[in-house]
Formats: structure tokens, sequence, C-alpha cells
């Protein structure tokens, strides 16, 4: 089956006055229609920078050094600032970590939402047959908002977080998208609404077969709604593969130091076992495997040898020297580092 | 035993114009010496207003706070300024904590220079064993808040705030602002530095998951009041309260079997 969306062996840096950064480091993801794809991963892990460069709206001073995204087999490089016009918001589209700051404070949800019903409507997309003001309506009901005509009346001010964020996701499906990204949708909300828009996303997935890649630091987050994970650090993608295998059974060292930094809600009370140190620069990341200052199962050749992909069942791919289980990978196949 | 501190039927009502709220309503609380008070509520409950009445950063309306016995509501002035080292807070965000324009070594002297009458050597000698006890490099002293990390800045307010050995740290959302694994690094240092130093905590966040793992007691907050208050064991295990249940159904689960 083609991939909808394939990251492939994907570089970049971003030059700064103190050097260059190098963020993305070789990533290798794909995506299947019909796919959700959770990447997890703390700040300055690169996880932001890549889904922005898969909508073409990176930092303007990023530079690729090596391979490609491609979207239905096209490279997105390729693509003019027209053929971008029209797959923002239609093809692919985004919400984003809080909803307040891409809404217009000065206009109605109603005049909001109908501003990007009209925007499809005229570039001849969006079948539906009703007028702007019933279509609005129905994508509310869609997202679960109760009251729609009070919320179509509102200002964003008077709502709450979790019901801008619904709104957003609205708009983010008045396409309808073939590809959502969404970018840490519930981290600025409260626990328990949080786990409403967690909840509304899965069954948006289940009921539209919608295709998503959601980013998040929050592996629960991620879990609620994923079938697939993908984990970064320093810009390199350590592990990846079905959610619940690699939550479960993690292969790479991070992500087990990853769950083993979280305390529990429930079981028995065990210590936390945080990762030592701190995450590298990335204008001068740690050779070979960019994890192994940090590692508890590094050794010499975790420094000096980029990790090679290593198949663990299934479809969980770990790039590791020594990963927690599966076979030892052999040394062929993996390359010298230029660093 | 007698408690370390103690809260008695705390409010506290914001009036701006004809409008007033109400932000905390009527919450009291306890805590023994060498135990640590969770709070734990969403955005809205009143958990922050509580640590600023406790630590007097806002007058309350009505109630009464006791620490050790002393009402600390009746004290003023110099009584009131020797009373707060012996009571000391970290906040959410370390970034805005730490005065940009001063060196770590200035921001952990202030303590020592406002509160006692140390000299300049002894003070140098205290920061670089305040620096150890968080585990960063005595070096840290030179530099300034911009060239550490967000987890590094928050051991320097936690550095900071246990400085003059207070009897009460109150820690508002004190890892909410970092990432998981500092997250982890930070929590499990505070444990340990309670356990080692004996320290009495007031710990507040919203992440129910920290508040478990750090907490002896647990107090529930919505909308200005305590929701159900109990053992850390009393209220993950059997909450009485159907708000507390969702809360804790609320939480995303992380680990799998």
């Amino acid at each position: 089956m083609n991939a909808l969306l394939k990251v492939d062996n994907f570089s970049l840096d971003i030059p700064t006055f103190d050097g260059v950064l190098k963020v993305l480091d070789r990533i290798d993801l794909k995506v299947e229609a019909g796919d959700t794809l959770g990447i997890v991963g703390e700040s300055g892990c690169g996880k932001t920078v890549l889904v922005r460069s898969m909508m073409g709206i990176g930092p303007a001073a990023a530079k690729r050094t090596s391979g490609e995204i491609t979207f239905e087999g096209k490279p997105i490089e390729e693509l003019t600032e027209d053929e971008w016009r029209a797959i923002r918001g239609q093809t692919i589209s985004m919400i984003f970590q809080d909803p307040m700051t891409y809404l217009n404070p000065l206009l109605t949800i109603r005049r909001q939402l109908g501003d990007v019903i009209d925007a499809h409507r005229r570039a001849g997309r969006d079948s539906s047959a009703l007028p702007t003001n019933a279509r609005a309506a129905e994508l509310l009901t869609q997202v679960q908002i109760p009251d729609v005509k009070r919320v179509l009346a509102s200002y964003p001010h008077q709502l709450s977080g979790g019901m801008r964020q619904r709104v957003l996701i609205a708009m983010a499906l008045a396409g309808p998208p073939r590809l959502l990204i969404a970018d840490e949708p519930t981290t600025a909300l409260d626990v328990t609404i949080q786990a409403q828009i967690l909840e509304l996303l899965h069954d948006l997935v289940e009921r539209l077969n919608l295709t998503v890649v959601m980013i998040s630091h929050d592996v629960g987050a991620i879990a609620a709604v994923s079938r697939r994970i993908a984990v970064m650090y320093a810009g390199t993608v350590v592990e990846q593969g079905d959610a619940r295998s690699v939550l479960a059974n993690p292969g790479h060292p991070y992500t087990a130091g990853l769950l083993a930094s979280l305390p529990e809600i429930e079981g028995p009370r065990k210590p936390l076992d945080p990762i030592p140190g701190f995450i590298p620069n990335l204008i001068d990341p740690p050779s070979g495997c960019r994890f192994h200052p940090r590692c508890p199962r590094a050794t010499e050749v975790c420094a000096r040898v980029v990790p090679p992909r290593v198949v663990l069942g299934g479809d969980q791919i770990v790039a590791c020297h020594h990963p927690l289980h599966g076979e030892a990978p052999a040394a062929r196949g993996a390359e010298e580092t230029d660093a | 035993m007698s408690a370390l501190l103690e809260a008695r039927n705390l409010t506290k009502v914001f009036q701006t114009g004809d409008t007033s709220f109400k932000a905390v309503d009527d919450v009291s609380l306890s805590i023994e010496p060498g135990k640590v008070l969770g709070i734990v509520g969403e955005s809205g409950s009143g958990k922050s207003t509580v640590a600023r009445l406790i630590m007097r950063l806002l007058e309350p309306t009505s109630g009464a706070i006791h620490v050790e016995g002393a009402d600390l509501l009746a004290l003023r002035g110099e009584a009131l300024r020797k009373m707060r080292r012996h009571m000391q807070i970290v906040f959410q965000n370390p970034h805005s904590a730490l005065n940009p324009r001063d060196t770590i070594g200035a921001a952990l002297a202030e303590p020592y220079r406002v509160q006692t009458d140390l000299g300049g050597a002894e003070i140098e000698r205290k920061i670089i064993e305040l620096l150890e006890i968080v585990s960063l490099p005595a070096i840290f002293r030179y530099r300034y808040p911009h060239e550490l990390s967000g987890g590094q800045k928050q051991r320097i307010c936690i550095a900071r705030a246990i400085a003059l050995e207070p009897r009460l740290l109150v820690l508002d959302e004190p890892t909410s602002a970092l990432d998981v694994s500092v997250q982890a690094q930070i929590i499990a240092f505070l444990q340990d530095l309670q356990k080692r130093l004996n320290l009495t905590y007031l710990f507040i966040s919203h992440n129910l998951a920290v508040i478990r793992y750090l907490s002896d007691d647990v107090l529930v907050m919505k909308s200005g009041q305590v929701v159900e208050s109990g053992t850390t064991d009393a209220i993950f295990r059997n909450p009485t309260q159907e708000y507390t249940r969702r809360l804790i159904a609320s939480a995303p689960r992380t680990h799998f079997s």
C-alpha cells in the first residue's frame, strides 16, 4: 500500500548565531491512510519542527541536508505556494496547543467557522449542499458541542478552553482533510477537559476514518488516541511501532527511561527512576547514538557508530545497538558517524 | 503530635468594582512536621490562592493560620519578617522567579543577606553547600539564569528556598513547566531532600500522579472548596466523592502490560 505521507531519511539544519543546530537527523516515518501516529518527545526533540516541515511551515531558515518528505508520492519541497494553498486546510489541516491564539477575538464563531466553510466552497471543495450556517452547526455537532446555537453566537472569550479546542477541531474538519495534524492539542487544558478532547479525537478517528499525526510530550495523551507511536530524542526517532506494544515493552533505553520517569496513578507506588543528565545541545550533538551519554546500556560502539534500525517483531523498530529485547544487531549495516 | 501548620476556615474574596469572587471558600487544613500534604485541583480551584494565603502573600478575608501554634495573621512588621525565614515558597515558573541580572550566587546569597548577619566568606561557603545539595556544580554560582536550563533553574529556586532551613516549604506546581524526564529528576530530588532534612511540604499540583507520588495526605479542591481530604491511599483507592473519581479517571494512563 502506498503511504499517504512518507518521511524518508530526512535531516534538517537550522543556522543560529551560535552555530548550526542539527535539529532532525535521518528521520524515517510513514503514515498510511486511516493511520493514527503519535509522536512523543520532550522539548527540543524536534517533533514540532518535523510536523511543521510536513505542512510546509517549518522555520524559514531551516535547510534540508538529506532525504525528503513526500505526500502521496510527491516531494513536498517541489510544491509551489499555490499548490500549498490548495493542500493546507483541505488535504492537510492542523490544530494547535493554544486554541485562543488561533481564533480571532473580535469575530463570532459563526463568522469564523463560516469563513472557513466559504473558503473551501470557493475552492470547489466541500460537497455538502447545506447553507453555510447549517453546515457550521453540523460541524459543531460533529465535535459534540451540545448548545450549538449559543456557541455560534459567541465570541472566543465567552467559551471555555475545551470548547475553543472543539471549535478549532470543527474548523479543521471542514475540508474534510485527508490528514489532520494535532500539535499538543490537549496540553493547555485541565485533566477532565483533556480526557474529553482525547475521547473526541479518538471517536472522530473511528467514525470519520481520519488519518492523524499527533504530537505531544504526554505519553498518556498519545496512547489515548494513536494506534502507532514514534518516540523522538534529540532530533532522532529512537523507536516506533504499535503504541501498546512499544509502551508495554519498550525496546529503546530512552523509551524505557521516559516511562520510568512517569509516576503512576494506580498500582503500587514505585520509586521513580529518572534518566540522569541533560538533553544535549544540538549544535554539537553526541557522536554515534545521540542518547549514549545518558544511556545505562551504552558501550564503546554507541559513541562511535550511528545505531542501525532493528526490527523487534511486528512493526516495532528501534534505533539502538543494545535494545532491551530482540536480537542484538549485527555490525554490518551500521555506518560510521561523520561527527 | 501537634501540627506544624494549621489553617482554619480560610476564605478569600477578591473584589473588583461591584463584583466579588470567592477564590477560596472555607478551607481548613493541617500538616504535621515532616509530612507532605498535597493539594490537587484543576485551574481555578483556588489551590494557588491557598498557598499565597498561607505564605501571607495575600491576606485572607477571614479564617485563621497558625504555625507551630503561633497566630500567623497577628504578626506584623519585624515579627512577620522574622517568621518568613521559616516558611518558603517555590513557584511554578523558574524562568520568572530569578532576576536575570543577578548571578546564581547573588540569588542564593539573598536569603542570608536579608535574614542573617553572616559575612561574605561564610555566605560563599553556604552557597557552595546549597549547590551541592541540589546536585549542581559549585561553578554555577558565577552563571546567570539564562545560561541554565529550566530544570537547573528550578533546582536553584529550591536551593534558595531551603537556604535558611525553613520549617515549611510550599511548592506551587514546581514541575509543571518542566519536561517529564526533568520533572522526574526534580520530584525524586524533592522526595530525597524531604527525607534527608525532615522537611514539611505543602505540595500543590494539578498532576494527580505527581501528587500521589509525593504526598502523605491529599486535599482535593474544586471551585475554592475542599471536595475531599484524607490519606493518599484512601483518596486514590476509595475516593468518596464523584468529582475525585472523575479526576482520577481522567488522568491519562501511561503504563501498559
